[in-house]
């Protein structure tokens, strides 16, 4: 498949508007102001595109509802807060392809009528947030951003808004809160951001891989854009692959690519040739796999059925030396450390995990501790404010799904098999 | 109509509640931490977690809207699961401290704990220490024990607005501070202590002296400090006030307090309380028996009013005695003494502002319902900080804001700068001529309504006058500001006391009448004694009687003297600085003070002492030996309040009762002055407090029919069942002041948070928040003196000096210090001059030239 | 004189002023502003904040709130260079731990702490995006991947 999404990043230029343009960079932003608003949310339906922030919600859908709103003015927000471990599929696009994402901002501002934009970076990519200040400066140089677009009298407004390090930012109403100037916490729903987002506005908020699908979307036209990849979310998708693989990194191939292919086909294997152990297939959150469950489609309906999911496709591979109880504990320990605190099961719960597990990984596991941990997960479970709670509770459940005798080894011996 | 049903049960509901809302009408307890009925909904605790039909995941019910035909359990096998399972959540960190922890017995969470809880607890982990914050002098904070709730923090940054405390850090490590991480330097409200569930946040008052189940009495009385009228509830221990909280629903303040009302109640059992009466002698005050005392005062007042006649006497009412005590005092000034020398410091402002609104607009024209003020779509503040001087009608103001209302000031207001205020600083000078300008603006953008002739013409004069309208309004915010006063829909006006005790006050105060007639708004005057209004109410004015009927009239006098079986001079008495001039010329002999320290709350108190100590004879019944108590023949000690019962009428005409909420031997002030009088041969014989209002109710048209009964609730607003005075709007006096020269220093009356004067200096926990006077100067003012923060100064007006800290503060306006009137020997109004805005009566307190100079640098 | 003078310099007021300009309110301009306030006094004290709600009119208790939230605030003194070390899942597996036993043993560096010399401050990272090149860190605005002990040496060489 010819690459989209990274699509001439290999320039070390690629960054430069000169440079996109050319390669056909902003025609598709032309070519969208020539149409009615509505006719490129139903070009954007026809596509079935899917949000790339893991939860797979259907785009048009979102735009429909915040365009319905009659409150404005209307905000369109990026997600760029890209913060599930293993995940690093959009720090390319905004580094490298920044106006691809710029471009497809001020195409899906015009669709759903959002006259600002923010793009909400993670305080974590320093260089990104220079590289698209200094992009969004060339935009509105050339009239592809401002009060005039293209002289058509359409009005977009951009601006970089940078985290400060917080996980939970990457839930779209803690992201808004954020934006605000607020703690990162997540807002009560109802009311969704559609209705009542950013500073009581109707809000969009789609991640910076999904804005940046929708140049080519256009380009090609939604029917010949359902086509690639898996039917029921169609599109490319960048999967990135960490971990125990020869090549590792970012690989854009078509949505549903087989989690196997990626692993032995892309990334060459596993790195000096040891076994595979386990596979965490769309970052942290999203539930372990043990290497006889990886022959699976990676996309938004298959992976459920293989009883995990695609998450942001960040491919984490562990080979045989890895111990799992240590991996474990540590995304706890993320977890606990990204946990906002604003409820109970949360705020206690990654901690309490934590602490066992990490009495366990010391060797000082009890009998029983297994079971505890399964019992303090299941009170999380489906009873905490937002999923993160959820996640880390996951977590924790699949490991012990799939690798218990390992826990309870490590209980026994009180030591670590895996390490030697 | 909704249809919920919740375990079986049909519930009809008129619009949508939350399914906790749902369920608690229908008597369906679902158990909730994080939820509190006066703040924003969370969310976050996740106890009140039930099953709701059709939706996959567990709702919590205190953020669900029901819909019609929704389907919802609460008492599952696998909601109790989780309910156990989030309270074992809330322990592992949680020490089990109850025997120590004061909390114990009024702990939600121990309720919850004993009703839905784990018996045992599986942490094995070390539980997160931490000590126990007592850095702050009134709240301690404990944040071990500490829910991670936020309602504190929603009460102070939602409701009260301070946002003093906030939720540091995150998760596991989340905990609450004020800025400081240590004192609080807030507002001090104390709502936070109110909303907390656990023992995490609490009042240092009480401390380890009594637990929650031992309080015998909650007594539902009304806050004793400013003209709100707070409903409090004293909680009695051993005839001790342990606690005063508030009422969740009660009329005015629903369930919150301000710093004065929560902490300030101290006074009551202060050891340096008067116990016994005191008669001077050999020019020494000594203690001595109620009979003597007593007998002394009737002797020699008889035989005054027998040489001189009835006028040579005078008395001074008291803003903080009840409707009975003042009623009672002014019925023996007039009954027994023969004269209407009867007056109050209401003549400070108070008095004539309400006389001349009234007059322009009728009875009750400055009578609002406080809580109306969070509806309006724009207030409009002038002469004052209503977050300080009211602090709860304050509280409204800023809900108007967040509710998306306009907030127009006239003056910066330091309480409300939060809340995205349109602000006008013309200074002291300017005020007159931007006032002008308004209204100009006001009539040409607006024009002139027509319903009330005699304020238009009055109006037409200002407009036409040569140089209004032509004021300076370069303020960039003046467009805004003028804009959204015109385009009110629902407005009010609150106008502090700095603005009647300014230069030119009554001409101010008519330009403000004028503004609120033509943008058709409410009036609220501002109060800050607590009976201000009903002292007023019950006559004590030289000039009215007791529900406003002018003394001068035969037949409204008629009426009184057969009900009082007395004549009542037809002659209106001296005001309170008339006496005060009076007695300095020896034309007053002598004079009552009930419950107030004249020399500390009038203006050049050093004059005041000067004349009263010409008085042949001086009574002063209070608390405490004040500054005017020891200048007194007689000193008699009065119960206070807690300590009686009676009535307060506040600023809404809302007459609630004070109760008594600890015994005491003595007498309440009324009962003092019936013993006087029955020692005087006239028989006053009430059996009590009801008695004398009962006296009031057939004798008061305001108050007809009223009884003790009635009140009770909270909701009687006067005229109840009683008759307003309504009559035609008589003369409106204009007097334009000169402009006040430019250059010199002027003081300014820094009404301080945290204290009334008389009661909160004997506060120990309102001192602790602020236990030193501080002159206050901007920079600019301060840099042009070469006086630094920090610097003692010593402040001079032409009749006084006093030495104080200055505090360099750039909320100050330019050319002003502010001096608070709280503390022996540093009161502001020590500097005041005695010059009476001539409509008003007031005196131009603000108008006082001073000096400021340093005395030297002090260390700390 | 007020805080905001004495703390920021006039340049730094007007930044933050421009970047008030960019948000329908003063109180989205918080996040943007702690980092002007971090980045001119390297760390958040009391006076920053109080200094920032000055210039924004948000209360100060509630800056501290947020500016104590996110990680990349720092609330105490920081050395003159940041290395901000990943440790997470994908840089745990590839070694990211021996790295921060290295920098104990060899520079004296211990989580969160700071250097003798003022000279580096240590913070464990949770992922930066960085996973497929791990183990990585920042230092400062930084990026560097592929770390090694060597490698390592010679950044911190770079950085006095």
């Amino acid at each position: 498949m010819e690459k989209v999404l990274l699509k001439n990043i290999e320039n070390p230029n690629s960054a430069d508007i000169a440079e996109y343009m050319s390669v056909g960079g902003y025609q598709s932003l032309g070519k969208a102001l020539g149409r009615n608003p509505k006719d490129i949310i139903d070009e954007v339906k026809k596509a079935g595109l899917r949000g790339r922030g893991g939860a797979g919600f259907p785009v048009a859908m979102k735009w429909t509802f915040a365009s319905g709103d009659p409150k404005t003015p209307k905000y369109l927000l990026c997600n760029a807060d890209e913060g599930e471990p293993g995940t690093f599929k959009d720090r390319p696009i905004l580094e490298k392809n920044p106006h691809m994402l710029i471009e497809g901002m001020a195409i899906s501002g015009y669709a759903l009528g959002a006259e600002y934009g923010y793009i909400y970076l993670r305080g974590e990519y320093p260089a990104a947030k220079h590289i698209l200040e200094k992009a969004i400066k060339q935009a509105y140089d050339k009239g592809f951003l401002g009060d005039n677009i293209l002289s058509k009298g359409v009005k977009f407004h951009l601006a970089v808004h940078q985290g400060a390090g917080a996980y939970i930012c990457g839930e779209e109403t803690a992201l808004i809160e954020s934006l605000e100037g607020d703690k990162g916490q997540p807002r009560i729903k109802p009311p969704f951001p559609v209705n009542v987002g950013v500073f009581a506005k109707p809000t969009v908020v789609n991640n910076v891989e999904t804005l940046a699908n929708l140049p080519y979307l256009i380009e090609i036209g939604g029917e010949t854009y359902s086509k690639i990849g898996s039917p029921d979310c169609p599109g490319p998708k960048i999967y990135c692959v960490s971990g125990h693989v020869e090549k590792p990194g970012v690989y854009e191939l078509p949505m549903g690519t087989n989690l196997k292919d990626i692993i032995y086909t892309h990334c060459g294997g596993i790195k000096g040739g040891k076994k595979l152990k386990a596979v965490i297939p769309g970052g942290i959150s999203t539930p372990v796999l043990p290497p006889d469950k990886i022959d699976c489609q990676m996309d938004f309906v298959n992976m459920p059925k293989h009883g995990s999911m695609l998450g942001s496709g960040a491919v984490i591979v562990m080979d045989e030396s890895v111990c799992l109880v240590k991996v474990c504990y540590r995304a706890l320990k993320f977890f606990e450390h990204e946990s906002c605190g604003k409820c109970t099961p949360c705020r206690e719960g990654t901690g309490w995990l934590r602490s066992i597990l990490g009495r366990i990984e010391a060797g000082q596991g009890q009998e029983g501790d297994v079971d505890l941990l399964l019992s303090v997960a299941g009170n999380m479970i489906g009873k905490t404010f937002c999923p993160l709670g959820d996640g880390a509770a996951s977590v924790v459940q699949n490991f012990i799904k799939h690798f218990r005798p390992e826990f309870e080894e490590h209980i026994r011996a009180k030591a670590c098999m895996a390490q030697g | 109509m909704i249809t919920v049903n919740i375990n079986g049960k049909e519930i009809k509901l008129e619009k949508a509640v939350t399914v906790l809302e749902a369920a608690r009408s229908a008597g369906i307890k679902i158990p909730t931490l994080c939820w509190h009925e006066q703040l924003e909904k969370y969310g976050g605790c996740r106890l009140c977690l039930v099953e709701v039909e059709k939706m996959p995941r567990l709702q919590t019910a205190c953020t669900l809207m029901v819909t019609d035909g929704m389907a919802v359990r609460t008492e599952t096998e696998a909601i109790a699961d989780v309910r156990r399972g989030i309270l074992e959540f809330l322990l592992i960190n949680h020490p089990l401290d109850c025997p120590y922890c004061d909390k114990a017995g009024e702990c939600e969470l121990q309720d919850l704990v004993e009703k839905y809880g784990p018996t045992t607890g599986r942490f094995k982990e070390k539980k997160r220490r931490v000590t126990e914050n007592l850095q702050d002098p009134v709240i301690v904070r404990n944040m071990e024990r500490c829910v991670m709730c936020t309602r504190c923090v929603r009460m102070c940054e939602g409701v009260q607005g301070a946002s003093a405390i906030g939720v540091i850090d995150r998760g596991g490590h989340s905990h609450i501070e004020p800025f400081s991480g240590n004192r609080y330097n807030c507002e001090y409200c104390g709502n936070c202590v109110s909303v907390c569930p656990v023992g995490a946040i609490m009042s240092r008052l009480h401390r380890h002296s009594y637990r929650p189940w031992q309080v015998k009495e909650n007594i539902e009385t009304v806050c004793p400090y400013c003209a709100v009228g707070c409903t409090v509830i004293a909680q009695v221990r051993d005839d001790v006030i342990k606690r005063v909280v508030p009422r969740i629903g009660s009329p005015v303040n629903n369930g919150m307090l301000c710093s004065r009302g929560r902490f300030g109640y101290e006074f009551v059992g202060d050891p340096e309380r008067l116990t016994s009466p005191m008669v001077r002698k050999n020019g020494v005050l000594e203690e001595t028996t109620w009979e003597e005392a007593i007998g002394l005062v009737a002797k020699k007042l008889a035989e005054i009013k027998d040489r001189n006649g009835g006028d040579a006497i005078a008395g001074i009412a008291s803003p903080r005695c009840t409707n009975e005590d003042n009623y009672v005092f002014q019925k023996f000034m007039r009954a027994v003494i023969g004269t209407n020398n009867i007056d109050s410091t209401a003549r400070m402002g108070y008095a004539g502002a309400q006389a001349f609104i009234e007059n322009i607009f009728g009875q009750g024209a400055t009578g609002n319902i406080i809580s109306g003020l969070s509806n309006s779509d724009t207030v409009l503040v002038a002469g004052g900080d209503p977050t300080t001087i009211n602090p709860i009608l304050g509280l409204q103001i800023r809900a108007c804001s967040r509710k998306g209302g306009n907030v127009l000031t006239i003056g910066h207001v330091r309480g409300l700068r939060n809340f995205s205020p349109v602000e006008l600083t013309p200074g002291g000078g300017r005020e007159t001529a931007l006032l002008e300008r308004i209204v100009s603006e006001l009539v040409s953008r607006k024009g002139l309504p027509g319903s009330n002739t005699i304020l238009e013409s009055r109006i037409k004069t200002v407009v036409d006058a040569a140089g209004a309208g032509k004021a300076d309004v370069s303020e960039k915010d003046y467009p805004d500001f003028i804009g959204k006063l015109t385009a009110s829909g629902t407005p009010a006006v609150v106008i502090g006391k700095d603005l009647l005790q300014s230069a030119g006050s009554g001409y101010k105060l008519f330009l403000l009448c004028a503004i609120n007639y033509l943008i058709n708004g409410r009036l609220y005057l501002l109060s800050d004694h607590a009976n201000e209004q009903g002292m007023l109410d019950m006559g004590c004015a030289p000039d009215l009687l007791p529900g406003y009927r002018p003394v001068g009239y035969a037949e409204f006098r008629k009426r009184y003297e057969n009900a009082w079986k007395t004549k009542i001079s037809e002659r209106p008495g001296l005001n309170i600085f008339e006496m005060i001039e009076a007695a300095g010329k020896g034309d007053l002999k002598a004079m009552y003070v009930m419950g107030e320290n004249t020399v500390f709350n009038l203006p050049d108190g050093a004059n005041v002492e000067a004349s009263m100590r010409k008085l042949e004879f001086l009574v002063v019944q209070d608390l405490f030996l004040t500054e005017t108590a020891r200048l007194a023949d007689v000193v008699l000690p009065a119960l206070g309040w807690g300590e009686k019962d009676g009535t307060f009428t506040n600023m809404e005409r809302r007459i609630q009762r004070v109760r008594k909420t600890v015994n005491r031997a003595g007498m309440e002030d009324w009962r003092i002055i019936a013993e006087i009088s029955k020692n005087m041969s006239f028989g006053m014989n009430y059996a009590g407090s009801e008695a004398v209002f009962e006296e009031i109710t057939k004798i008061s048209p305001l108050h007809r029919d009223l009884t003790y009964d009635e009140i009770a609730a909270g909701n009687v607003i006067y005229p109840y069942k009683g008759e307003p005075l309504r009559g035609a709007v008589g003369e409106i006096p204009l007097n334009k002041p000169e402009t006040a020269s430019d250059g010199k220093i002027t003081l300014g009356i820094d009404r301080v948070l945290f204290h009334s004067g008389t009661l909160s200096r004997k506060s120990p926990a309102l001192v602790k928040m602020y236990s030193e006077s501080v002159a206050r100067m901007d920079p600019g003012t301060a840099g042009a003196l070469s006086l630094k923060d920090g610097d003692m100064v010593r402040i001079s007006s032409k009749s006084h000096s006093i030495e104080l800290r200055l505090s360099v503060d750039g909320e100050v306006e330019p050319s002003v210090v502010l001096v608070p009137n709280i503390f022996e020997g540093k009161g502001a109004l020590s500097l005041a001059g005695n010059i009476l805005d001539p409509v008003l009566k007031a005196p131009a307190v603000c108008a006082t030239e001073v000096t400021v100079e340093s005395v030297g640098k002090v260390s700390s | 004189m007020d805080i905001k003078d004495i703390m920021f310099s006039q340049a730094a007021i007007k930044e933050i002023e421009e970047i008030r300009a960019k948000y329908p309110t003063a109180r989205a301009a918080l996040l943007p502003a702690l980092y002007v306030a971090q980045r001119e006094f390297g760390w958040l004290s009391p006076e920053a904040y109080e200094a920032v709600s000055e210039i924004l009119g948000v209360p100060k208790a509630i800056a501290r709130g947020v500016g104590t939230f996110y990680a990349m605030y720092k609330n105490r003194p920081m050395g003159r260079n940041v290395v901000q070390l990943c440790t997470n899942v994908s840089c745990m597996i590839l070694g990211a731990e021996r790295l921060v036993d290295f920098l104990k043993n060899k520079y004296g560096l211990e989580p969160g702490g700071t250097t003798p010399d003022n000279r580096f401050s240590l913070v464990i990272m949770e992922c930066i995006g960085a996973c497929g090149t791990a183990p990585a860190m920042l230092i400062n605005d930084d990026f560097y991947e592929n770390l090694t002990e060597k490698y390592i040496d010679e950044i911190l060489e770079k950085y006095r």
